[in-house]
């Protein structure tokens, strides 16, 4: 009897033994928290739902990458997808979409000044998507259909206008606010883009495009570049040009282009393009470069269409040094950099978090 | 014509099943065959199985804390369970590392599928009749099955309690009541009634509603030091589960059985934690049910038949609520889809000679897809798939050696109603087995096997809008087995001991993957996976005295599961939600009318898709612990489950609960009922 009673208890203690000395260990990794001065944020957009947006720091000067920047300066995660970015002055606007906040960060230390989140009069997420800035405001394509006004000063979001369904691109041309409106969660995309008077904050008319505008840059002559994504059969991505300076804005298609992203420095209007195969891996990736003021192609391949290995995902152009920056993905994997001199030759490239998105050059 | 000529076959092939038979009654009553399920007890099933077999029993599914088959499957070794969290939460049961899809569900001998997405709600089958669970690596032993049961690359079953015939016609039944944390109440009746010695009915119904509210503590950054506790929203759930049973004998080995099942449930969904967000409005809408009539002759000694046959219906409603659709009314989002299969089986097995047994099977079913989306303009694709077949398995057994081979046929046909129809299929799919007995005075057993088998894609990598492709090929496993079981029952002071050690080999190819792009992603057969693992499995029963038993079990996984898919970023890394360490253990201590235990699951780290810091998991232990009382009509239980409130995740940004409660009390119904007949005499 009392082997018995011994044998359980043995058996017992050996069960709690294995079991409460196997415990988690939070890996408590030292991480690098660098001065930030003449570098690079790359917006990295992460995966939808991961809750994995991030800031990759990138310095110019020493070249040493700092991933996750967001977190080790505040202690907290950047969101749900980051979407858009923009500096205005000395803060870092970030618009992070499924979190539905926008982030208001100081540009030189990283550290968050306020968190805003977007909800609408039913507490509602507005879900924010890109933004514009003008006159000391910041202005916000809603997903929910809107356009909101922030002020950079208050840091207050003081109005808010009904646009057309699921605006996306948002540029500031001529005085005037422009949003493209996709109705890309709808059957049926949408094909106008609204033009807002920044005084009175009231949609004034609506432009008539290709089908599910989604890009938006404004060149320096007044001229507001769109890339409508078509319907995806017989309407290919379509790259068009409208002119702000004509009542009413004038619209012209840009033949034989059907970029996938485009950015404007100075005259050169940097895009890039690719299209599948029957195993759906990607083929024919472009890299072209057309010319705002003479409207002419000057560059159909700046870099071969071998440059980038994957998927390109973001192009940005460093407004001091004019190298190009090209960020590249596969959807779930973390992404890269790539950095082009204007002659094509790759300079350098850095590793980035999940779909990096959008970039922004601090210079001194 | 040949779907036409598939339903003769089985008709043709079933008739002469049973004339096969009726044939040969000699030996009918009274003789008894040794075929390698008719011993005692389940131990013995597991020990002789050549194919891998795990079991819980009717009291061990009691005992291991759970309160649905997900829960029951996560003590089995071998088996990842995908737990989204909650009560109404989904969970998907992954067996030896080859998928969710890959797993097949046998619900009393028919295997159930859901043709769109390919893997089944397991929350669906109510636990409170079922008298066995088992889970089978390759497929079950028993070649006396429908064709079906040959084509997954792994089945778990289970079995309801069919009445049994106690000598007098009463009612019996059971009044059961749940209740505890998340605001659960859940009461169960179940009624069974023998009408004579040759008919019975029961039936049972299950009514579930829980709030599912639970705290938990957020990640706010990616290290995991700084937390923020949220609740867990629309997570609520009211569900009715209702079966209806009925057997008649024909004779001692020959009946019919019919069942009539109905599952209703609606629920939040509440989605991964958002940070910073607490937005949650997806709901789930599930209205099935089936009918199936399973009629079994073994009174001949040289034939044994049977044959099953099913209609089930399927259908879900999800829905979303967001302003992002402000093109839809209300601003919802509204996605329905309704399923229905037919399902003929027959089996004819001949037994020649005491050692050999051979069966052969067909099988023939018909699905169709209908869906509806208020947000999307184009025609519904209406698919409709025509699958056959055809099974010949043979078995050889002496008192040392089992071995077992079968080769299955496959053919598929589909036709859409708009758009392309993904093309016909036709794939043979051997299996052999074989069971040792190493030392002639010892139970102990050399096993091993060899499958290879498929899963046909779903109706959603086929044709879903936009991401569908209709020329996906099948994805095809290999099963490479090997493995030592051991059975003692000679031990001093250890009356039952049990252990199993398998090393396994397994390749996926061809495994149908999503690749993302924009504007949208695609699917197609790019995947490879390589499984290299164990399972170790340890039973003992030990008895302290005429009034109290010690019941203890343990298993442990280790698995090496790479993505070998070429040209793939995250060649040679585990694949996703995989850990290389797993385990469970259970132990209980019984003493007279009480019984109390203690359970214990355990994952270690693995990572949520490319195998980096920022995408590990944490290892977690889940401790939980009951008692119960028993009196000859009354029952209470009562349960802590997660003991030490630990906060983890099994799939990323999916918080488990914490620590939580549940009592269950039940009472036995017994109606005395005369006789009409016996009143007479």
């Amino acid at each position: 009897m009392k082997t018995k009673r011994n044998f359980t208890a043995v058996l017992l203690s050996t069960v709690l033994a294995i079991s409460l000395s196997s415990c988690d260990t939070n890996s408590n990794k030292a991480t690098v928290n660098p001065t930030i001065s003449t570098g690079i944020y790359v917006l990295n957009q992460g995966k939808f739902q991961k809750s994995n947006a991030s800031l990759t720091y990138y310095n110019l000067l020493d070249s040493v990458v700092t991933s996750d920047i967001f977190t080790t300066k505040n202690n907290r995660g950047l969101g749900d997808t980051g979407q858009d970015m923009l500096k205005y002055g000395s803060k870092i606007y970030i618009a992070v979409y499924e979190s539905s906040l926008i982030e208001v960060m100081n540009a030189t230390t990283g550290i968050s000044e306020k968190s805003i989140p977007m909800l609408n009069s039913s507490g509602q997420p507005s879900s924010p998507r890109s933004l514009a800035s003008y006159n000391g405001k910041i202005f916000i394509s809603l997903y929910d259909g809107h356009v909101a006004q922030l002020d950079t000063t208050t840091l207050l979001v003081e109005k808010t206008v009904a646009v057309g369904s699921n605006p996306e691109g948002i540029v500031v041309s001529n005085n005037k606010i422009y949003v493209a409106n996709s109705g890309g969660m709808a059957a049926k995309a949408d094909s106008t883009i609204s033009v807002i008077d920044p005084t009175t904050f009231t949609v004034t008319n609506k432009i008539k495009v290709v089908i599910d505008p989604i890009v938006l840059k404004a060149d320096a002559y007044g001229n507001v570049y769109v890339i409508s994504f078509g319907n995806y059969g017989s309407i290919p991505y379509t790259l068009q040009c409208i002119q702000t300076a004509s009542t009413p804005e004038q619209v012209n298609v840009i033949p034989g282009l059907h970029p996938y992203n485009m950015t404007i420095n100075g005259d050169d209007l940097y895009m890039y393009s690719y299209s599948y195969d029957a195993n759906w891996s990607v083929i024919n990736k472009s890299y072209a470069i057309y010319d705002v003021r003479t409207e002419k192609i000057v560059n159909s391949n700046f870099i071969a269409s071998t440059a980038i290995a994957k998927t390109p995902y973001s192009i940005d152009v460093n407004p001091v040094t004019k190298d190009i920056y090209i960020g590249e993905t596969d959807y779930s994997n973390t992404g890269k950099m790539y950095v082009f001199g204007q002659n094509g030759t790759l300079k350098f490239t850095f590793p980035t978090g999940v779909n990096p998105t959008k970039i922004i050059f601090l210079t001194k | 014509m040949s779907k036409i000529n598939l339903l003769v076959f089985v008709f043709l092939f079933s008739s002469l099943g049973h004339i096969l038979a009726d044939s040969d009654l000699t030996d009918s009553l009274r003789t008894h065959r040794l075929s390698e399920v008719n011993v005692n007890g389940q131990s013995q099933k597991t020990t002789l199985a050549a194919l891998p077999i795990q079991i819980f029993s009717e009291k061990e599914i009691e005992s291991l804390n759970s309160t649905n088959l997900s829960d029951i499957a996560k003590h089995f070794a071998g088996v990842t369970v995908k737990d989204y969290g909650g009560i109404g939460g989904l969970k998907t049961v992954s067996l030896r590392g080859l998928g969710a899809s890959q797993t097949g569900v046998s619900y009393d001998g028919v295997i159930m599928s859901d043709v769109q997405t390919g893997q089944m709600d397991l929350g669906r089958f109510s636990i409170e009749n079922i008298s066995e669970i088992s889970l089978s690596n390759g497929q079950p032993n028993d070649i006396f099955q429908s064709a079906r049961m040959f084509a997954s690359s792994g089945v778990l079953s289970f079995s309801t309690k069919m009445p049994v015939y106690n000598g007098n016609n009463t009612l019996t039944g059971r009044l059961t009541v749940k209740t505890g944390s998340f605001g659960l109440i859940e009461p169960t009746l179940f009624i069974c009634k023998n009408f004579s010695p040759k008919l019975a009915i029961s039936l049972s119904a299950d009514g579930l509603k829980a709030t599912g509210k639970y705290l938990y503590l957020s990640n706010i950054n990616s290290q995991g030091n700084n937390t923020v506790e949220k609740t867990r929203i629309n997570s609520d759930i009211q569900s009715l589960r209702t079966e209806m049973n009925a057997i008649y004998h024909l004779d001692s080995l020959e009946f019919i059985s019919f069942k009539a099942n109905q599952y209703y449930s609606e629920r939040g969904l509440p989605g991964p934690d958002i940070l910073y967000s607490t937005y949650s409005t997806d709901r789930l809408l599930d209205k099935d049910y089936f009918a199936q009539v399973h009629y079994e002759n073994k009174k001949s000694t040289h034939f044994q038949y049977q044959l099953f046959a099913k209609y089930n219906s399927t259908f879900m409603q999800y829905t979303e609520v967001s302003p992002k659709y402000s093109q839809l009314s209300e601003n919802k989002l509204v996605e329905s889809y309704k399923q229905n299969e037919y399902y003929l089986s027959s089996t004819l097995q001949y037994h020649p000679t005491n050692n050999l047994f051979i069966s052969s099977s067909v099988d023939g079913w018909y699905n169709n897809l209908f869906s509806h989306d208020n947000n999307l303009f184009s025609k519904d694709t209406a698919p409709i798939r025509y699958t056959g077949l055809g099974n010949i398995a043979v078995k050889y057994l002496n008192e040392r050696l089992s071995t077992c081979a079968n080769l299955l046929y496959t053919a598929t046909r589909e036709t859409t109603q708009t758009g392309a129809a993904a093309p016909n299929r036709n794939k043979l799919s051997p299996t052999v087995s074989l069971s040792y007995q190493l030392v002639e005075s010892k139970e102990l057993r050399l096993r091993a096997f060899y499958k290879n088998i498929f899963r046909l894609p779903t109706f959603s990598d086929e044709y879903y809008h936009d991401l569908g492709y209709v020329n996906l090929l099948p994805e095809t496993t290999n099963q490479y087995d090997i493995g030592l079981v051991y059975r003692e029952l000679k031990i001093p002071f250890i009356s039952e001991l049990e252990l199993s050690l398998d090393a396994y080999y397994n390749q996926i190819k061809d495994k149908i993957t999503v690749i993302y792009g924009m504007p949208y992603s695609s699917i197609r057969n790019i995947g490879s996976v390589d499984i290299k693992a164990i399972d170790a499995n340890l039973r003992l029963a030990v008895p302290i005295n005429r009034n109290s038993f010690i019941h203890f079990r343990v298993n442990y996984t280790y698995q090496r599961a790479q993505d070998l898919t070429s040209g793939s970023e995250n060649y040679g890394e585990q694949i996703p939600y995989t850990p290389f360490h797993s385990g469970s253990t259970s132990l209980s201590y019984q003493y007279k009318e009480i019984e109390c235990g203690y359970n214990i699951l355990y994952s270690g780290k693995r990572w949520d898709g490319q195998n980096i810091d920022a995408n590990l998991l944490e290892s977690y232990i889940e401790h939980s612990l009951f008692c119960r009382i028993a009196s000859r009509q009354f029952k209470l239980m009562g349960e802590i489950i997660n003991l030490f409130n630990s906060q983890y995740q099994v799939i990323k940004n999916y918080p488990m609960p914490g620590r939580n409660y549940r009592i269950t009390l039940s009472m036995e119904i017994n109606k005395h009922y005369k006789n009409k007949k016996k009143l007479h005499e």
